[in-house]
């Protein structure tokens, strides 16, 4: 016997779906500037010449790189708040998960952008008598963010996908409510492959933006 | 801050925990193994001459990668038996839902590894009279193979964090156990924090190797 199809029930509930479409892009947004300052920081402690600052940098973000997202979720919204003696709203603790989470990974990202400009142009700047800093912030940051913008754009993906384990700790995002829609209406079959388009066209007009976006970041390369 | 850790119950309850691992590991090994050789043929398709091959293989490897596995999971456990017909069980779900993905991640590796050998080998393996499979077998992969194995690595640790996924379907798998065991004792830090080391353990190994093959295949240049 085949199945019909029936999207109506899908419909009318479509106006749930569009919220959580919108808490979806929300959280995305939100942990990936979250992400991106922690990750500039443990960068920075990466690259660092002092141990102090390098070994906790890299023992952090090695295990984050090391260990399931889903536990990140859990740990924060169940296990943090025994430790801090606090207590954490869904959002919060599936904020912190992503952030701390893809802060680890944007770190790499942003490290492999600096270690991989030549050491002669580090050797230009300080023969002109710049310091460090101004070399780095004159001349080697402005050509490794061309070169980051690749990963990091690869990396925000892996986030955005990430955000859907945020349903497990029922924050209210396309796939929590996507759940709640099919234990109204009983048709698992149209609402998850519905949200599964949904997820695709929101991945498919991001990685469009980002195609523009580095388009003009990469432009002085081609003048 | 005046919390005393108890980690006396994960040493009375470590059985549970062991059952667990042993359930990550049997998602683990044959999804990779499946997705590697599922991959393999796709990125074939997808590098084929022939369009009725090659875009149904780019619809399925974009698919698969543009949306999030949690959702291809849940899809495989709820709505897949709909138009199967036949109910799976959490398990055979998790290990279909997490091969497909896998095998779409793993047929661009290959199809990268593939695209990298300049063309000139295939022109020099066609004069030499050689069809296209065996140029495939004994130029062109004998090349390849060793290039893609930091990627392939890569893509196996991934995998190994993407099981945790199917305690949301209720597969007694590792994350499930320890969920578990925080709800029945209500010691969610000491059991997540332990279960989040075993992880660790579990994962690092294989990511120091890729790390490994990749500094050594950079310096063969």
């Amino acid at each position: 016997m085949p199945y019909e199809w029936d999207f109506s029930a899908v419909f009318q509930h479509f106006d749930m779906l569009l919220v959580g479409l919108r808490n979806t892009i929300e959280i995305a947004l939100v942990s990936i500037v979250c992400g991106i300052g922690l990750g500039l920081v443990l960068a920075f402690m990466r690259l660092s010449s002092r141990r102090l600052l390098k070994f906790p940098a890299t023992a952090f973000i090695e295990f984050y790189r090391n260990t399931p997202p889903i536990i990140h979720f859990f740990w924060f919204f169940y296990a943090l708040p025994v430790l801090m003696n606090i207590s954490l709203d869904p959002f919060s603790a599936a904020v912190l998960a992503l952030s701390t989470q893809s802060g680890a990974f944007y770190a790499e990202v942003f490290r492999g952008g600096i270690v991989s400009i030549e050491s002669g142009q580090w050797e230009g700047c300080k023969a002109l008598g710049m310091r460090h800093s101004q070399a780095m912030r004159r001349i080697i940051l402005p050509q490794a963010v061309a070169r980051m913008m690749p990963p990091f754009v690869e990396r925000s993906f892996e986030l955005t996908k990430t955000t859907a384990l945020a349903s497990t700790l029922a924050y209210a995002d396309l796939l929590y409510q996507a759940m709640q829609v099919n234990s109204e209406t009983y048709r698992p079959l149209e609402v998850y492959t519905t949200i599964a388009v949904m997820y695709l066209l929101l991945l498919l007009t991001a990685s469009a933006l980002a195609r523009v976006a580095e388009h003009r970041l990469t432009a002085y390369g081609r003048a | 801050m005046d919390y005393s850790f108890d980690f006396s119950l994960i040493l009375a309850n470590y059985p549970v925990l062991l059952r667990g691992l042993v359930v990550t590991l049997e998602l683990w090994v044959p999804c990779f193994v499946v997705g590697l050789l599922v991959g393999f043929g796709l990125a074939l398709a997808r590098l084929s001459r022939h369009a009725w091959l090659r875009l149904p293989s780019l619809g399925y490897i974009e698919l698969f990668r543009d949306t999030p596995v949690l959702i291809q999971l849940i899809w495989f456990f709820y709505a897949f038996p709909i138009i199967a017909g036949v109910q799976l069980s959490p398990f055979l779900a998790a290990c279909l839902g997490l091969t497909l993905n896998t095998s779409a991640y793993c047929a661009e590796i290959f199809r990268g590894g593939i695209q990298s050998i300049t063309r000139g080998q295939w022109e020099g393996a066609r004069a030499l009279g050689m069809r296209h499979s065996v140029i495939l077998r004994r130029i062109i992969l004998p090349q390849v193979i060793r290039r893609m194995l930091p990627a392939l690595t890569n893509r196996g640790i991934e995998l190994g964090k993407v099981t945790s996924l199917a305690s949301v379907l209720t597969v007694h798998e590792l994350m499930y156990q320890g969920r578990l065991l925080s709800s029945t004792y209500y010691r969610p830090l000491e059991m997540l924090s332990t279960v989040a080391l075993v992880y660790f353990v579990l994962i690092y190994p294989g990511s120091y190797l890729s790390m490994r093959l990749e500094t050594r295949l950079a310096r063969r240049g």
